[in-house]
């Protein structure tokens, strides 16, 4: 276990590592002024030349590499240059806001997804299986925005179920913020829910016809525990790499529903930074996401890893 | 006529690979002439399947119009009033002038929904063969060569598979440019790992296999080996993921059209479409946004469908 825990570590890393220098090369390497970009075609040369000195673009670009990498590290990202707040403050905020709408998002999906799954596969090639199995491969294929503006005609505007902004007011109590979230929530959930369940429709399809199935059912144990101990356990391991994937994912789809419900968490942050040309914030938006995508696919090498041990026997050998 | 490989053994007799070696030129005539029949067998397979015909129906009318969209569509995409110049109402509900309606700038929505096919269609395919070009010569290379180039590359693909690839494509597009070439060569450089992981493991199972072997007791150079005997055999996966990676492509250009990283306004792209009216539909004009979002569903859905098609004939 621990020889695999430090393969995997060290591919994260690498990954982080990768990750920066891309996000740095895109944000640096390319022609701009920074200055001028951020204070406009108005500012004196004056002004932007000491902006430039103020935020070390006028260093040669391997210092600001290594500041860069240096700040990845210690999680510190300077201060926004558009609002002269710490980054650290303004992404933590939206990061919260961002988190609650995920979570949701993934608290719906994930045990739809894996019982729509288990669901077909126990009626494998039946017509409510290939309901399921088609339903999920046309909305997993539809851009989050789309399901976004589609679920909130459909419901804030024909049927006045839900708002159409996402933001709560302030002192909204947990219950009322739920109602706020529940949409942009099932705009990612309808797209997401399909490729679990065809996952897991897959693994339990699988281990319904394996011989420690037909043991298990030979040696007078209920379909329920049947089901529950032997087969779903088995069954799991790819759904679980496809949920730590979708979590990834999940953090870039969240960018057009957040803009779709004016919702501000991280999504709509980056797209004021990219517009402000807030480069800084623009920056350590992609990275923090970037780091959630990756713990999230650790966490579930990690447990697959936990609930089959063959996967570590791959390693050893 | 032994020389076939491992992807059609299922069509082959039982004894491929294992009898007597015939002459390179022989097996080589006989591998190809199987090789075609399975492919023509596939093809008839996947014709027949429901969903390829669906989705190959709605796919070819969208790329009618992004072929004739000027010429099907009855006004003009960017028109804003009538011959005898008065001008169309803006933000006017779908009737019998307008059948989508119009935008809040007083143009056809219907006419920009047929002309707005051309924008998707003309980036994302392009992306997707790109990265499939690209990842293939990149997973032949890491396949059949191995050793540590591929030990690096590998590891390089393993970093990239984990990276946000709509955030990249989104920062690169909108530090880069919105030109179309940008966005067509950052979708395509972003999903090069992918399909260079695919094709690497196909080329490994068939490295392995006898004509490989023969190919270099013949003393056939690398690159005749690898582009000559061993591309054409992992054909069959190199198509699915070409499907497949077409349909990501919309649904990422698209995406990255809505976030205002490609076509600008006046264009008719649908993502952009969308992302100029939203906004409106809270006051109740839901036409212009939802015509073009239910174009971009439809499509990304029957591409979907012909991608699921192909898998299903060719991976059974």
């Amino acid at each position: 276990m621990a020889r695999y825990l430090l393969k995997r570590l060290l591919l994260a890393i690498v990954t982080l590592w990768i990750l920066a220098t891309i996000v740095f090369v895109i944000v640096n390497v390319l022609p701009g002024n920074v200055g001028r970009q951020v204070l406009g075609g108005f500012a004196s040369e004056q002004s932007v030349k000491d902006f430039n000195h103020r935020i070390g673009t006028d260093k040669p670009l391997l210092v600001q590499y290594g500041r860069a990498m240096r700040n990845l590290f210690t999680l510190d990202f300077g201060k926004s240059y558009s609002s002269t707040a710490r980054v650290t403050t303004i992404l933590g905020k939206d990061l919260f806001r961002s988190m609650k709408l995920a979570v949701m998002a993934l608290l719906i999906t994930v045990p739809l997804g894996i019982l729509a799954g288990r669901f077909a596969a126990r009626r494998k090639d039946r017509l409510a299986d290939r309901a399921i199995v088609m339903t999920g491969l046309a909305t997993s294929s539809i851009p989050e925005f789309v399901t976004a503006a589609l679920l909130s005609y459909l419901l804030c505007i024909k049927f006045h179920l839900f708002h159409v902004y996402a933001d709560p007011p302030d002192g909204t109590s947990v219950i009322g913020q739920f109602r706020y979230l529940f949409l942009p929530a099932m705009a990612m959930v309808i797209v997401y829910f399909g490729y679990i369940a065809r996952m897991t429709r897959a693994g339990v399809a699988n281990s319904l016809e394996s011989d420690y199935t037909r043991t298990a059912t030979m040696k007078g144990l209920s379909n329920t525990r049947v089901m529950n101990r032997h087969i779903m356990r088995n069954a799991l391991a790819p759904t679980i790499t496809v949920i730590g994937v979708q979590v990834g994912y999940l953090f870039g789809g969240i960018v057009g529903v957040e803009k779709v419900f004016n919702y501000h968490g991280i999504g709509l942050e980056m797209l004021t930074a990219i517009k402000n040309h807030d480069i800084p914030v623009l920056q350590a938006a992609v990275l923090v996401i970037g780091i959630i995508y990756m713990l999230s696919t650790l966490v579930a090498d990690l447990l697959i890893a936990y609930l089959n041990p063959r996967v570590l026997m791959e390693v050893k050998r | 006529m032994t020389i076939g490989g491992a992807s059609m053994g299922q069509v082959m007799p039982s004894s491929a690979g294992a009898g007597v070696e015939p002459g390179p030129n022989i097996g080589g005539v006989a591998a190809v002439s199987d090789r075609k029949l399975v492919r023509k067998e596939n093809w008839r397979l996947i014709r027949r399947r429901p969903g390829f015909i669906i989705g190959g129906l709605v796919v070819a009318f969208w790329v009618a119009c992004a072929l004739f969209g000027s010429h099907i569509a009855p006004k003009s995409a960017f028109g804003t009033q009538f011959p005898s110049g008065v001008a169309y109402p803006t933000n006017q509900s779908p009737n019998g002038t307008f059948w989508f309606g119009t935008d809040r700038s007083g143009r056809d929505v219907f006419a920009r929904v047929i002309v707005g096919a051309r924008d998707v269609l003309a980036v994302a395919p392009l992306a997707a063969i790109l990265s499939v070009v690209a990842g293939t010569v990149l997973g032949l290379l890491m396949g059949y060569v191995r050793g540590l180039l591929d030990n690096i590359i590998s590891r390089l693909v393993e970093a990239f598979l984990s990276l946000p690839v709509l955030l990249i494509a989104l920062l690169s597009v909108t530090t880069l440019g919105n030109s179309r070439w940008i966005v067509i060569t950052v979708v395509a450089v972003l999903f090069t790992p992918i399909v260079a992981r695919t094709v690497r493991s196909a080329v490994i199972t068939e490295a392995d296999l006898d004509y490989v072997t023969s190919a270099k007791l013949r003393g056939e150079t690398t690159g005749f080996i690898m582009f000559r005997e061993v591309l054409p055999n992992v054909t069959a996966p190199i198509i699915v993921e070409l499907t497949v990676r077409i349909g990501y492509a919309i649904f990422t250009v698209a995406s990255l059209a809505f976030l205002g990283a490609g076509p600008q306004p006046p264009s008719a792209d649908w993502g952009a479409q969308v992302s100029l009216s939203y906004g409106d539909l809270n006051a109740g004009f839901w036409w212009p946004t939802i015509f073009p979002a239910l174009a971009i569903a439809t499509l990304v859905i029957a591409v979907n469908l012909i991608a699921d098609a192909v898998q299903s004939v060719i991976e059974a």
